[in-house]
Parts: C-alpha cells; structure tokens; sequence
C-alpha cells in the first residue's frame, strides 16, 4: 500500500516536471516610456481601453506547432498611452465604456487597437537579432460617437542578441523598442491624419466661438 | 590620415609545449587603425558647453552599436583635459520622440527645423549641447577558418585544433555644431585585425582588438576636433 502510494506520488511529480519543461515561456512586456515634448491641445480626450488590447497575449508557435512564447503586451500598451496622451492632451480621462463620453465632458474618444503582432526570432531568421512588429488600427469617436478618424499604424523594434541572456530578455527589448517607435510616431504625425487635420480645424473653429 | 598598428607582445612568458604556435600567432595579432578627418568649419568649446554623441540606428541591415556609442563617450569623457559629454539614453530620453530611429534628422538642415521648436531649444540648453556627434558604422567578422575539438575521458580532458577570423570596424563620425545648426566636419575610422584561438590543452584566444582600438582612435581624434585643436 505505502508503495503504491509512493509510486503514485513519483508519478504525480514525474507529470508534473514533464508538463513544465513543455510549458510555453510567458513574456509579461515590461518598459518605462518617456513622456513626448510635444506641445499639448487643448482638448479633453477620453481613452477607451477594450478587453482586447487590456488582455492582449501573442502566442509565437515553434516550427512544430507548439506554442513556444507567449508575449503579454496588454499593460505595457496601457502605461504607454497613460504616459503619451497626457503630454498630448490638456486633459486625459479613462473611460471604463465609450457610452460615458457624454457624462464625462470629454471632446473625443481615442480606442486603441492591435491587429497583427508579429515575433522574429533569431533561430527562424537567421539575423542577430529579437524582432517585434505591431499593426494598429486607431480609432477617434466624437463624444457622441460620431466617426472622427479611423487610421492604421505600424511600429517596430529589435533587440540585438548578443546583449541578452535570455531569449525572454530579447523579445521583451524588441517589444519595448517597438512602443517606443509607436509613441514617437504617433505624438508627431497625430495632427498629419487627414480625418484627424480636419477634425482639429473644425474643433479649432468651435474653440474659437465662430 | 593616421595609421595606427597595434600588436601584442608576449614578453616574459615561460617556454612550455607548443609556445612556438602561441608566438607565431601573437606576432600576427595585430590590428591597424585608419582615420581621416574632413573639416568643414572652425571648432571650439566653451566653459559649460557640452557634446552628445548619438548612434545612426535608422538603417534596416544594421544598428550602431550602443556599447559603440557609450565607449567614445566615454573615452572623450575621461582624463584631465575631459570634455563634458552628455549620455546618449539619457539625452534620447529627455528629446522624446525628436531623436529616435525614425524620426532622428538625418541632415544638419533638419536640425534648423527641429531646433526652431520651442520644447527642443529650451531642453538643448537645458544640456548645454553644443556639439552633436553622430556616429554610424559596424564591426564585421569575416574569413573564419580552421576548428578546435575538445574531448573529456574518465582520464582528463583537452582541446586540440587552430581557429582564426578576421575583424573589420568601420565608423564615421559626422559633427554638427547646434548653435550654427551646421555640420562642422567628419571623421572616419577604419580599423581590421586578425584575431587566433590556437588550442594545445586548452584554447588561448589571442583577440585583436579591433573595435576597442577604433573606439579609442575616434575618440581622441573627436576629442581634438571639437576643441580645435
């Protein structure tokens, strides 16, 4: 009985251990972002952060069809924006649901979203190097909803490999070297997005009573 | 133009099996530095004023390296005539998003531009930044040949075999002056060497520092160059 027992418990462990060393790695994104000096707006914007992007994970699949890594970038896409928009904008409110836009007197509503992650590593590219790319699609809402702008952006980033000694260290680099290339272009080239050019002299307009 | 030729000597070793390999391969381990200056325009430094240097990172094949970066500063940096160098983090940091990869400028006349905004002006005197120095360039290593093999028994183990490869840097450093927003000159550094890994027992690299010497090279070249001397 006791060694029955015994057995079950080295079996138990052996599972165990062997479940683990087939465990994918998980990524937690972690970077610090400066603030852009870029001159603010006077406009109050509302953020809409969606589920999506709050619990966005990329899952990077081995050759034999295995998820190898999975990158959890939802918080690190979330203390970018918290610390880009406010440099953006007189005033940034966090909107638990784009319907509070109205009550919360904000001008308009920014929804950030991911479309496409994409993960280059070293062993499947044969460069000396982490790659990140991200596609966005960006959307702006009026506080009533109304259409504003609706826009796609890209951003990129790599880590050089012989700095690291982890292949998690290396993916995390290039996924914060990619926000980074995010939020430079994206404080710069805000007020170039035609719909966004428009929209901005329309508000000017209102701003300026006429 | 300079050419510099570094060797390393092996002076006091004691003889032992196989040192004839060592000492033929330590008279070979030498590296050789180029560097050309082209000055456009009169240079000086005034008390306060200081220089940033920056890596060229907007190319796809490549990226200057930040270590690079951070060693000719650094080497700028130091001894008693030292000049006062701003590090390149910190300074990209607090210029956000004005000198990332994408969006750096890439001709001293977008520098005109750039400093014609207010938040950028101010944070450049804010640094004392008189002098601008772009760095751009890499390290390749090319021409690998022979292989070492290494075996462990119950007895003991050793390695055995002969490996060499050759090192080539090549950097350019293009100076802008921001108080003029012009480009005030260049200077190139090309250095090469081959390094030996000869194994008798146990592998003994015998590494031509080729980046380290073009590092320093460069350095005390810019060092000279915005002081104008």
């Amino acid at each position: 009985m006791i060694n029955s027992i015994k057995s079950f418990r080295l079996l138990v462990l052996l599972a165990l251990v062997s479940l683990t060393a087939c465990a994918a790695s998980t990524v937690e994104v972690q970077g610090s972002y400066p603030s852009p000096n870029v001159p603010p707006l006077p406009l109050t914007l509302g953020v809409y952060y969606s589920d999506d992007l709050r619990n966005y994970i990329y899952t990077e699949l081995s050759d034999t069809g295995k998820e190898e890594y999975l990158v959890a970038a939802g918080n690190t896409h979330m203390e970018l924006f918290n610390t880009v928009l406010p440099a953006m904008f007189s005033q940034v409110v966090v909107l638990n649901n784009p319907t509070e836009a109205g009550a919360r007197g904000v001008d308009a509503v920014f929804m950030p979203q991911i479309d496409e992650f994409q993960l280059g590593m070293p062993q499947k590219t044969r460069l000396d190097a982490y790659e990140v790319w991200i596609k966005y699609n960006m959307r702006m809402t009026g506080a009533d909803g109304s259409y504003v702008a609706d826009w796609v952006m890209t951003a990129y980033g790599k880590s050089t490999q012989g700095n690291f000694t982890s292949a998690e260290r290396g993916i995390n680099d290039a996924a914060v070297a990619a926000l980074r290339d995010l939020a430079s272009n994206f404080s710069i080239s805000f007020r170039a997005v035609p719909d966004i050019r428009d929209w901005l002299s329309r508000q000017q307009l209102q701003l300026s009573g006429n | 133009m300079k050419i510099k030729n570094k060797c390393l000597t092996l002076a006091r070793q004691r003889f032992w099996p196989g040192l004839w390999l060592v000492l033929l391969a330590a008279l070979s381990a030498c590296t050789s530095t180029t560097i050309d200056e082209f000055r456009q325009a009169e240079t000086g430094l005034n008390t306060g004023e200081t220089v940033v240097i920056l890596g060229r990172r907007q190319g796809a094949g490549y990226e200057t390296a930040a270590d690079f970066v951070q060693c000719v500063g650094d080497r700028m940096a130091r001894g008693r005539d030292g000049l006062n160098v701003v590090p390149e983090q910190q300074f990209v940091d607090a210029l956000f998003p004005w000198f990332e990869p994408r969006t750096a400028p890439l001709r001293s006349d977008d520098l005109q531009q750039l400093m014609a905004q207010p938040m950028v002006s101010d944070k450049m005197n804010e640094f004392g930044v008189r002098y601008i120095v772009w760095l751009d360039g890499q390290t390749e290593t090319s021409n690998r040949m022979g292989s070492i093999s290494c075996t462990v028994g119950p007895g003991g183990g050793g390695c055995f075999g002969f490996g060499s490869w050759e090192d080539d840097s090549s950097f350019e450093a293009r100076v802008w002056d921001v108080s003029s927003n012009l480009a005030v000159g260049t200077i190139s550094a090309d250095a090469s060497g081959q390094s030996y890994m000869p194994a008798v027992f146990v592998p003994i690299p015998l590494i031509a520092r080729v980046e380290a010497n073009a590092c320093n090279s460069l350095a005390d070249q810019l060092k000279q160059f915005v002081q104008g001397g």
